[in-house]
């Protein structure tokens, strides 16, 4: 281990996969030149450089509100300068792996909407389909602009202690954290140009135009109207939306700008009532339509489905797509893949345990300090257990929880999470310590069910010593993602 | 521009005026009220509920009509939905909806004020005297306006606010012209004379006009003049005349799409001519309250074409221009199932 710098004071990534250094603490090829850059660095440098970091994000409003705070404060995401590195063909994996997976999660969507062959065949239970809280009946036999149900989505992949990426989890229905990609790689720019300039790097600011032109693909005429629906300036990640509306030139809305006409969407404007081809909504399905969803809905648009079932609007992402994203569908999404697709998952998925099975369920009780428990119908990391951390009693009451409601939760192994080189404060300047780190490669969809992965994404990294949880939301970071073009720092050996 | 957003700046150009209005029309009776030391029995705080519309909401708040209540109930009552304070908080909460739209220097501006103001107490305020409070909210309010003019582009939500602004203005100043007729009806006896003049003046200081009355009319204080300079010269920039044209001025810079929107502007343009030709002697013969009623009548109905017009339209406009209400269509369809 190099000692001679002040910012690798005791570096020791013990068993996990470090993403930047192997077994005998080298640097892998594709970080030799960080590596290199990081040793004229001392303690104090990088202290000067994350200051300015900060202060240029928290200046530029790249900001969420923290909900606890009744002055509706806002805070700048947490952002780790330490890049994190891709060489270009794990990233060609990456890229076929989301594309295979997203392809076959439409295909999915669209059968259980429709003809549900997949359950008559019997190679998903029915009633883990139909029964999921995500499960929206009113798609039923609804024909979807271009057959694109998810146009958006975030999947999450994790590396394993052998090295292996995994899909942790799919997200498909409004992901975020897209604005703090395009963000971070802007302030890396302005705070270490000559670090930037020595690598040969994927672009990912043309995120907005990747988007743009995925939905209007979708639209019947030739310049939709797109509007971004927000729920408004106290969501957590308003920053976001006013970001990707402000970056494809479209209108952020709020439920009470729009309306429904004879099956037709509006927006009042000053100039009259104009209309809205295309709607990115970042609301959830329940709020979308008081007449059809939650009553008491005072974010949505009153009657927007019947103006959806008439073709005349598309919306990102279709609603129902939960289903798909559910932890309980999880476990079946080698198969849904092999099914659709007949080809076997280029991503595996963690093994997983349903506690809806008895054999498993029963395993699942029996091992909860090895386990990870989820439920399945929540995200953002709440409600769930991470056995190797939890108290005794945290244990017994989950298992109570389990055992009530067995239907309610899956389990995975404890997954050893890589770790990446992350700044953190130690005696009033930065050292380098082994944080761990995941992965949301971005992706949208548009006509005809092309495609497109943006080159990097959104590393999450658990600033907490020891945390395997990376979810902004229990305290959690980002990294700039930097994807590598070919021949940068592979080691053709 | 989205209605959401052009109604969410003329609220806060409304909530801005009012908010300095309040101050203003408190400070003219405070004036008023010490000429009048020697007529002690003479209730000088109800015709300012009245003025405000507020009486009934008053009187379910407080037991007495006094000095200290009335100063509570419109500086600093939350209970009051056109208190100062309430017309801040409002002015932020809109102004915060609106981040993108307005510089940082105004929310600034404003985030500071609202700060400040959660923790004032009335003791405080009266000790050190309501004159010096109010003065501060003044400075706060022209300091706004400035920031408005000179930090924000003179766009679309440029001229909403001014038009919210202006049209307040317009109300408020017939208003505190009004105050004269509420606190002491025109006595004969009393026209002319010493006390007379001097609630003149003060309604005069009361609107910064006093000096710009003996700058432009270089003269005695005679109430037709003073009519001319609150209602209808078109230098003063609390004169009725000024805020309307502003208001015209405005909805020209909006510009006009639909037919409701080109009758509010015609009607706003005649409006601005009448008042070009006022005289204040022919309004005193006339009737001086009856004028200022119909000032109130025409305002409010501007308000509501505005309101109508841009701010909730209901109209479908089609890319040749055609107008189409909604809903037509629609029914149409319900007949045929029939």
């Amino acid at each position: 281990m190099e000692s001679n710098t002040s910012l690798w004071p005791s570096y020791d990534a013990q068993s996990f996969f470090d993403e930047m250094l192997d077994e005998s603490g080298k640097p892998r090829p594709h970080y030799r030149k960080l590596y290199a850059w990081l040793r004229r660095r001392n303690g104090e440098d990088m202290t000067d450089l994350q200051r300015e970091a900060d202060l240029s994000l928290l200046n530029q409003g790249v900001t969420f509100t923290v909900y606890s705070d009744a002055r509706g404060t806002e805070k700048i995401f947490p952002f780790d300068l330490m890049p994190r590195l891709i060489t270009a063909s794990e990233w060609d994996k990456v890229e076929a792996g989301i594309k295979q997976r997203l392809t076959a999660m439409n295909m999915f969507l669209h059968d259980i909407y429709h003809e549900q062959n997949i359950l008559k065949e019997q190679i998903i239970p029915t009633d883990l389909v139909v029964n999921s809280p995500y499960f929206c009946r009113e798609m039923m036999h609804v024909d979807v602009p271009g057959g694109v149900y998810a146009h958006i989505s975030g999947i999450d992949l994790i590396r394993d202690g052998n090295g292996e990426l995994l899909v942790l989890e799919d997200n498909l229905r409004s992901p975020s954290g897209v604005s703090y990609v395009v963000e971070n790689r802007w302030v890396m720019g302005r705070v270490m140009p000559d670090l930037l300039q020595q690598h040969r790097i994927r672009a990912v600011d043309h995120y907005p135009q990747m988007l743009f032109a995925a939905l209007s693909s979708l639209a019947r005429v030739e310049n939709p109207n797109i509007a971004v629906l927000t729920p408004g300036t106290y969501n957590s990640a308003y920053f976001e939306h006013a970001f990707l509306a402000n970056q494809m030139g479209a209108e952020l809305v709020e439920g009470r700008d729009l309306l429904v006409d004879n099956d037709i969407l509006y927006m009042q404007t000053t100039e009259g009532l104009v209309r809205v081809d295309v709607l990115y909504r970042r609301i959830d399905d329940e709020y979308l339509d008081p007449l059809t969803f939650r009553a008491d809905s005072m974010l949505g648009v009153t009657g927007i489905m019947h103006a959806y079932r008439a073709g005349n609007l598309v919306l990102a992402n279709a609603p129902g797509t939960g289903v798909a994203d559910d932890k309980a569908t999880y476990a079946y999404t080698p198969d849904i893949i092999r099914y659709y697709l007949n080809e076997e998952p280029i991503i595996p998925i963690v093994p997983t345990y349903l506690c809806r099975r008895p054999d498993e369920l029963a395993y699942v009780l029996d091992h909860l300090e090895e386990l990870v428990v989820k439920p399945t119908d929540a995200s953002g990391g709440y409600g769930m257990l991470v056995g190797s951390h939890a108290t005794k009693e945290q244990i017994i009451a989950f298992r109570q929880l389990i055992a009530d409601n067995p239907e309610h939760y899956i389990a995975q192994p404890i997954q050893k999470l890589s770790t990446h080189p992350t700044l953190v404060e130690k005696d009033g300047h930065k050292v380098l310590q082994p944080r761990h780190v995941d992965l949301r490669p971005y992706a949208v969809c548009g006509s005809d069910g092309r495609i497109s992965v943006l080159p990097g994404g959104l590393t999450r990294v658990a600033l907490a010593e020891g945390q395997l949880v990376v979810n902004s939301s229990q305290g959690g970071g980002s990294k700039d993602t930097w994807v590598l073009y070919p021949e940068e720092g592979e080691n053709h050996a | 521009m989205l209605s959401r957003i052009a109604r969410g700046m003329y609220e806060l150009g409304r909530c801005i005026e009012r908010t300095e209005n309040v101050t203003r029309i408190l400070d003219v009776n405070h004036r008023m009220s010490l000429e009048l030391n020697y007529f002690s029995d003479l209730d000088v705080w109800s015709p300012m509920l009245s003025i405000t519309g507020s009486r009934e909401l008053f009187d379910s708040l407080y037991d007495e009509v006094n000095e200290i209540n009335v100063y509570d109930f419109l500086l600093l009552s939350e209970d009051n939905p056109r208190s100062m304070i309430s017309s801040l908080n409002l002015a932020r909460e809109h102004a915060r909806g609106m981040r993108e739209r307005i510089s940082e220097e105004i929310w600034e501006h404003i985030n500071r004020m609202h700060i400040e103001i959660q923790g004032v107490v009335l003791d405080e305020v009266i000790n050190r005297g309501s004159n010096r409070f109010n003065r501060r909210i003044q400075l706060f309010c022209n300091a706004f306006n400035g920031f408005a003019d000179n930090t924000m582009v003179h766009g679309e939500a440029w001229q909403f606010l001014r038009l919210g602004r202006y049209l307040e203005r317009a109300r408020m100043t017939a208003r505190i012209l009004g105050i004269k007729y509420y606190i002491l009806l025109p006595d004969s006896d009393e026209v002319g004379r010493p006390l007379d003049l001097h609630q003149w003046q003060a309604l005069l200081r009361s609107v910064s006009g006093y000096e710009a009355y003996r700058r432009l009319y270089r003269a005695r204080i005679s109430p037709g003049k003073v009519i001319n300079l609150m209602l209808f010269d078109p230098r003063f920039p609390r004169s009725l005349s000024y805020c309307i044209r502003h208001v015209r001025d405005g909805l020209s810079g909006i510009g006009c799409h639909t037919d409701s929107q080109k009758t509010l502007f015609a009607q706003i343009a005649t409006f601005h001519e009448e008042l070009e030709e006022g005289n204040g002697d022919v309004v005193l013969d006339q009737g001086l309250r009856s004028y200022l009623e119909e000032i109130n009548a025409r305002c409010s109905d501007i308000h509501q074409q505005l309101t109508s017009g841009y701010l909730d339209p209901m109209i479908i406009l089609d890319s040749f221009g055609h107008e189409t209400p909604m809903g037509t269509q629609a029914q149409q369809q319900q007949q045929v199932h029939q």
